[in-house]
């Protein structure tokens, strides 16, 4: 039957991906001279690194750029910047980072939906691979996502391949000549995934709060790398010409100045902030109160230069164990 | 789905008249094109919009009142900084831009039939003025009115030639307050010397049916809140209206949040019941 062809063989995967050209620039993960992982262009297959663990900076930055113009303004009128989408397909994304596509996908297609966002988003095709965890990763056991159009389950010889959405029918039915019947997906290995769990009872007053405030640097590191976080700030810069562009980029709740007011900062403390972005990591905030937006890509506790792990709050006390 | 329209692009608005009401403080008259006028003109008291200085950028502002008949709307502004800025040395004839209104306004139709206090310190006179407008518009559909103020000194005191008018008409009772008056001939004026609180104090009212509105700088809340509760006002009678730094006004940058709650569409009007366990939030 037609339909159990979903098994790519390995040594067919360089040709699979010629196919997924043809839905746009080749994006997948690569490691840089400097031994960074990043997704950056494929030029060709060899650049691939279907291995990786995780990247330094999630994909959110093909939604949320860093820096965007939203807005310019000429002859007295404020028009939409452009938002500078072509078609782009991802290609080897983890389940982490397509929940985390996912959870930004709630924020910012919500009604009214995000102009830029929503066009460089109608423009993506996500193709997702599954992993192996290491000891910083801490998502739900056995988890897969199907936030993608197509994944890949990655088995001894070959992949499985999965469609989850029309578009990512079309590209199983483009690569239909070398996909053959395979061996039944095997299970994802488990490795020391743990779920955070009642964080709203380890939030108020822990200790470990001021352990944590005395060793954080406010240097924002994690907040950068979190496929999740997506606050921005606004600027808008005047030009010779009597113009004016108006810009958004990535911002950080854990600087200090974001708690700002006139007269006040609401959040003046190391503390506050970190407890802040915890809360909101695994609480959530209007209107997505009460969902974890902590995807357990492990990025955040990576980066830390002061080896701060916010699992310590979430994970069982000693006494629970 | 709304158009993208209300998530980026300000519609034009033109300024046609500014009053200077203290050294840093202007009040603007603003006619937004026509596009804009059937959004704004369901404006509440509370709300707020977000304004554009073309090469400076976009902040929120509460209008002091409801838009005029003839679609036009009164901002009142204090210089404090990049935007603002230039936006006082804006000329009428000036292009600018505006959103909105945005987030929650005074709960009006709950507050109908019931007695109001209105408390105000510095700058919070500003989106006050719009609820007391309105207030006073209808006057018969609500209980005693009164409105408490208090500014630093007697010249930085806004708008006290009309609200000292608007109380002799008889609409509403008036308490002005000054934190010190210098010894000049302009201290010489009827009003309180004293902070807010203080007012509140001397002050017999229907705790057990009054509404009260609070705005003005943040250490005003604290004290004030915990005054109107001991006083009788239940927390969800006591609403508050914030400030925060607002970039989106729609609730994607995140910039205004307090605790689980965003400033722009959870608010910037609060009950003093809704913040009760959020330590950042006065
Ligand atoms: C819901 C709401 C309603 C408001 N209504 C009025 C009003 O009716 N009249 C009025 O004059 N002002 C009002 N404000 C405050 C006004 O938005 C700020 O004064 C303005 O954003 C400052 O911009 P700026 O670029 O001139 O200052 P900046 O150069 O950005 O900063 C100058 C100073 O103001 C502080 N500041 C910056 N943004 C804000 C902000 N959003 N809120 C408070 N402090 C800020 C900064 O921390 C700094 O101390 C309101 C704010 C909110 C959130
Ligand atoms: S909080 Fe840390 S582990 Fe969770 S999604 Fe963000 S970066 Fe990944
Ligand atoms: S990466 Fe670590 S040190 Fe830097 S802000 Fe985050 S918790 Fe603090
Ligand atoms: S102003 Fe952007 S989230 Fe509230």
């Amino acid at each position: 039957m037609e339909k159990t062809k979903t098994f790519l063989k390995k040594s067919r995967l360089n040709q699979f991906l010629e196919t997924l050209r043809i839905f746009g620039e080749l994006h997948g993960p690569t490691v840089s001279e400097s031994g960074v992982y990043c997704f950056s262009p494929l030029h060709e297959p060899a650049q691939l690194q279907l291995d990786y663990r995780r990247t330094q900076i999630p994909p959110k930055k093909y939604l949320l750029p860093f820096r965007e113009e939203i807005l310019h303004y000429a002859s007295g009128t404020y028009r939409e910047g452009h938002s500078g989408a072509g078609d782009l397909v991802l290609f080897g994304v983890h389940s982490c980072d397509l929940e985390g596509i996912a959870y930004l996908d709630r924020v910012f297609l919500a009604d009214p939906a995000d102009p830029g966002y929503s066009t460089r988003r109608s423009h993506l095709t996500l193709v997702g691979t599954s992993c192996e965890p290491d000891d910083f990763c801490f998502c739900p056991e056995g988890r897969e996502s199907s936030s993608c159009d197509l994944f890949l389950a990655a088995s001894q010889d070959g992949f499985h391949l999965s469609s989850h959405s029309a578009r990512g029918a079309a590209l199983l039915s483009g690569a239909a000549h070398l996909l053959t019947k395979g061996p039944p997906p095997p299970r994802r290995p488990s490795g020391t995934c743990l779920t955070p769990q009642d964080p709203q009872l380890r939030f108020s007053e822990n200790p470990l709060w001021h352990k944590f405030a005395s060793t954080c640097v406010s240097c924002g590191a994690c907040s950068v790398c979190c496929p999740t976080c997506y606050c921005f700030d606004v600027r808008e810069y005047a030009s010779l010409s009597g113009g004016a562009l108006r810009i958004r980029e990535w911002d950080n709740c854990l600087f200090a100045s974001h708690g700002e007011v006139a007269g006040a900062n609401f959040r003046p403390d190391r503390l506050e902030r970190l407890r802040y972005r915890f809360l909101h990591k695994y609480c959530g905030f209007t209107p997505l109160q009460g969902v974890n937006s902590c995807v357990g890509c492990g990025r955040c506790k990576e980066v830390c230069p002061v080896d701060i792990d916010l699992r310590e709050l979430t994970a069982p006390e000693p006494e629970e164990r | 789905m709304k158009q993208a329209q209300h998530t980026h692009v300000p519609i034009a608005a033109r300024l046609i008249e500014r009053t200077d009401l203290s050294e840093d403080t202007t009040l603007f008259r603003i006619a937004p094109e026509e596009r804009a006028l059937a959004e704004l003109s369901s404006f509440v008291p509370g709300q707020f919009v977000q304004l554009s200085v073309p090469g400076a950028g976009e902040i929120p502002i509460s209008p002091a009142d409801l838009p005029a008949p003839d679609g036009t709307l009164e901002l009142c502004v204090r210089r404090v900084g990049h935007v603002t800025e230039l936006l006082h040395k804006q000329r009428p004839g000036a292009k600018l831009g505006i959103r909105g209104p945005f987030g929650s306004g005074f709960p009006l139709r709950e507050m109908a039939g019931r007695p109001v206090l209105l408390l105000a310190g510095g700058l919070g006179i500003a989106p006050l003025r719009s609820l007391l407008m309105h207030l006073l518009r209808q006057r018969n559909r609500y209980g005693e009115i009164t409105l408490m103020y208090g500014a630093k000194q007697p010249r930085l005191m806004l708008f006290r030639e009309e609200l000292t008018a608007l109380a002799a008409e008889g609409g509403m009772r008036l308490y002005l307050t000054v934190d010190f008056a210098p010894e000049t001939a302009e201290g010489n004026h009827s009003c309180a010397i004293g902070l807010l609180p203080d007012l509140l104090k001397g002050f017999r009212f229907d705790a057990a049916t009054t509404y009260a509105a609070v705005c003005g700088p943040p250490p005003l809340y604290r004290c004030l809140v915990a005054d109107l509760e001991r006083a009788g006002v239940a927390a969800e009678r006591i609403l508050l209206s914030l400030e925060r730094r607002m970039r989106c006004g729609v609730g994607r940058c995140c910039h205004c949040g307090l605790g689980q709650k965003l400033c722009c569409v959870d608010g910037p009007v609060f009950r003093a019941g809704e913040l009760k366990g959020i330590p950042e939030a006065l």
